[in-house]
């Protein structure tokens, strides 16, 4: 369970002071799917850090199983991070002269797993996002749109109770897109992992059980859809 | 991260920008090349050093002189008042320095001090010439017989005390003697020829007493050869280190001997029975303790006293120094890697923003990521001061022979390699290219993954 309590995000000093997020609150069930929408600028990459603990709040609580993020020490919390929680950023992020073998043992070898338990792990990641023949291809030597599912094996591939992705799609044709979109939403279905969206689009954010709507830093509207795709 | 996850992962960005590396690592190369050459010639001065002390002197010995001026310097500015009880040695350059020499009762009065074993006078005779029957005369040196030396021997054998009548040959005059070999030296016979001085006491009171005849002969017949006759009982290798060159032909007789030729050449003069100097044995001299509170002793009865420790310690400054010049360059060089190691470095967080900030945004510890960049530089250490050492033993070595060679050294190497020098080098390098990649590291550990990750 993720609570969020009265988060605000103040950038710059005084006069040139200004406020990316205010007063946001609301809380996330455990293995949900949450989207958060708005439009450019309203503070939904900010609020995603946070939630992540990448960023700190100028205020605000952010309570992760019963944990406060923010009263952990740096390390206890890179290992929460690396144990707990992955990412799928904008851009893809992956190591254009690493193997996609390499790019994704990156959380595997971040988290200390036994080297002896990497490969399968790995390869496992890799088949669900179609990928198993380009293992030791250069990530380079990718399309946009498997460079994309490469960040996704990546960011599913150290079994993680929350996934945040920031515009998984935004960079991708249509049928690629939903082909992403139904790996995580079965990621979701099958290990219970609670997904968190950060999107423009309407129709994935309709998917989602969850719905936080950001307008200028605040939040407009929270709607909680009954489980439609199989949730819970 | 595990060490081995962090150590592949500094790898592969060395090897995904190879150019960079093998230039970075070529100047560190170069002050590893400089210092593994420094400390080679060091090593092999220094042995050299032993080796030419071991072959020319005992070091249980002190070499003592009637007063300390031949080991000083004195002010050279000023012209010296003569005295009559010095005699004079001209050093190089002409400036010419009184030495008070040693008396018969002087050496007396050495042997009584305690812990002395022994004192001979250093006596070197010039012979008028050494010869064999049917053969050229040649001229040449005899010295006193040391056991210490311990001389190759080419043939015969030399029994600890050497007999009265008999000599030690170098093989320098094996064939111009008109020996065969070595072993058809053994056993024959070579005369000896010293020359008496002019005896001008003598001649004085000849002149004085008015009986003039026995000057005129005398006169007539001068220089009078003394040929004595010599049994050769061992013929000696030419030594590979020598102080002088001229040395190699020197030849040995027992102390007696070669007193008995001394006192023959300077009767009448004012150096006989005066000496330069004087070796006196220590009992138990090995024993550095020892050594040192005799020639203290020796010191205070107002001698002058020297040990092959402080010749030692002359030879080994002269050469720290000029060591050091080399070093310093090495270290120049190396000061100058540095700030390659550090350029590459930053260079290096630069490029890789993006997989810092990822990697930091994945939980990987701030302590992690400035390890992974230490580990970097000390490969960047551990290649230059590795290729530059590893270059430097092998061109030294080449260079070895030809070098020994050019200096007439005989034996001895003069860039001796020491492994665990070299390793401890290596070993400062990585050291120093850590500090050096200190910085960036930090820098590394820094980024804020957020930003590190909005850079394009
Ligand atoms: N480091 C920063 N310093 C100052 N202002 C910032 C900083 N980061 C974000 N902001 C501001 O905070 C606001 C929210 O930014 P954020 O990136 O969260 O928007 P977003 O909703 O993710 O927009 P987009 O859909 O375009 O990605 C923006 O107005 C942005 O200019
Ligand atoms: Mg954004």
């Amino acid at each position: 369970m993720i609570t969020i309590t009265n988060l605000s995000k103040n950038y710059g000093k005084k006069d040139a002071e200004f406020t990316a997020l205010s007063d946001v609150t609301f809380t996330i069930a455990d293995s949900s799917t949450v989207s958060i929408i708005g439009k450019s600028g309203s503070g939904k990459s900010t609020l995603m850090h946070i939630m992540s603990g990448l960023d700190h709040p100028s205020t605000g609580t952010v309570v992760v199983n019963g944990v406060d993020l923010f009263t952990m020490k740096p390390a206890v919390m890179d290992n929460f991070r690396a144990s707990q929680m992955s990412f799928i950023f904008q851009s893809f992020f992956v190591e254009a002269n690493q193997t996609c073998h390499q790019n994704v043992m990156l959380p595997l070898e971040i988290a200390k797993v036994p080297l002896t338990k990497r490969r399968k792990l790995v390869m496992e990641a890799l088949e669900a996002v179609e990928l198993g023949e380009k293992a030791s291809n250069l990530a380079g030597s990718l399309s946009g749109g498997q460079k994309q599912r490469l960040a996704i094996a990546r960011a599913i591939v150290n079994k993680p109770s929350i996934l945040f992705a920031d515009e998984p799609t935004g960079n991708l044709d249509s049928t690629t897109g939903e082909k992403i979109m139904s790996i995580l939403f079965d990621l979701n279905k099958r290990l219970g992992c609670t997904l968190i969206l950060v999107t423009h689009d309407a129709d994935l954010a309709r998917q989602c059980g969850m719905r936080i709507s950001l307008k200028d830093g605040r939040v407009a509207s929270v709607e909680t859809v009954p489980a439609k795709k199989g949730q819970q | 991260m595990f060490i081995i996850d962090i150590l592949r992962r500094s790898i592969r960005s060395l090897l995904s920008a190879k150019t960079r590396t093998i230039l970075t690592a070529f100047a560190i190369a170069v002050g590893a090349f400089a210092l593994t050459l420094t400390l080679g010639a060091s090593n092999g001065a220094q042995s050299y050093t032993n080796v030419i002390i071991k072959d020319n002197f005992d070091p249980t010995e002190l070499i003592v002189t009637n007063d300390d001026a031949i080991f000083s310097t004195t002010d050279e500015s000023k012209p010296k008042v003569y005295d009559q009880n010095f005699g004079s040695v001209t050093s190089a350059g002409g400036t010419s320095r009184q030495i008070r020499m040693l008396s018969d009762s002087d050496l007396t009065r050495l042997a009584q001090v305690s812990g002395v074993e022994s004192v001979r006078p250093a006596l070197s005779v010039s012979l008028q010439y050494i010869t064999r029957d049917g053969q050229k005369k040649y001229v040449g040196n005899v010295q006193s017989y040391s056991a210490y030396k311990q001389p190759t021997l080419l043939a015969g054998s030399i029994p600890s005390n050497l007999p009265d009548k008999t000599i030690v040959l170098p093989e320098g005059f094996v064939p111009s003697l008109g020996f065969s070999s070595p072993q058809d030296a053994i056993g024959k016979t070579v005369r000896l020829s010293v020359r008496k001085q002019f005896d001008q006491s003598a001649a004085i009171s000849s002149l004085l007493s008015g009986d003039t005849s026995a000057l005129t002969t005398s006169l007539k017949t001068a220089p009078t050869a003394n040929e004595q006759n010599f049994t050769v009982t061992a013929v000696t290798k030419k030594p590979s280190t020598l102080i002088q060159p001229g040395s190699a032909l020197n030849l040995f007789v027992n102390e007696q001997e070669l007193v008995k030729l001394n006192d023959y050449t300077t009767k009448g003069t004012a150096s006989y029975h005066k000496y330069l100097s004087a070796y006196v044995k220590v009992a138990n001299g090995g024993n550095t303790t020892k050594l040192n509170s005799v020639q203290a002793s020796v010191k205070k009865e107002g001698y002058g006293a020297q040990s092959v420790l402080d010749t030692q310690k002359t030879i080994t400054q002269v050469i720290t120094v000029l060591q050091g010049i080399v070093a310093v360059f090495g270290l120049i060089a190396v000061v100058a890697s540095v700030f390659g190691v550090v350029n590459t470095m930053y260079i290096s967080v630069l490029q890789r923003t993006r997989e810092i900030g990822l990697m930091k945004a994945l939980g990987m510890h701030k302590k992690d990521v400035k390890r992974l960049f230490r580990i970097e530089a000390a490969l960047l250490g551990l290649l230059g001061g590795t290729l530059g050492s590893v270059v430097a033993v092998v061109a030294g070595t080449l260079l070895n022979p030809v070098i020994s060679r050019q200096l007439a050294l005989g034996d001895v190497r003069l860039l001796e390699f020491k492994p665990t020098q070299i390793g401890l080098l290596i070993v400062g390098l990585v050291f120093v290219a850590i500090l050096a990649g200190l910085l960036p590291a930090r820098k590394a550990s820094r980024l804020d993954p957020i930003e590190a990750l909005r850079t394009e």
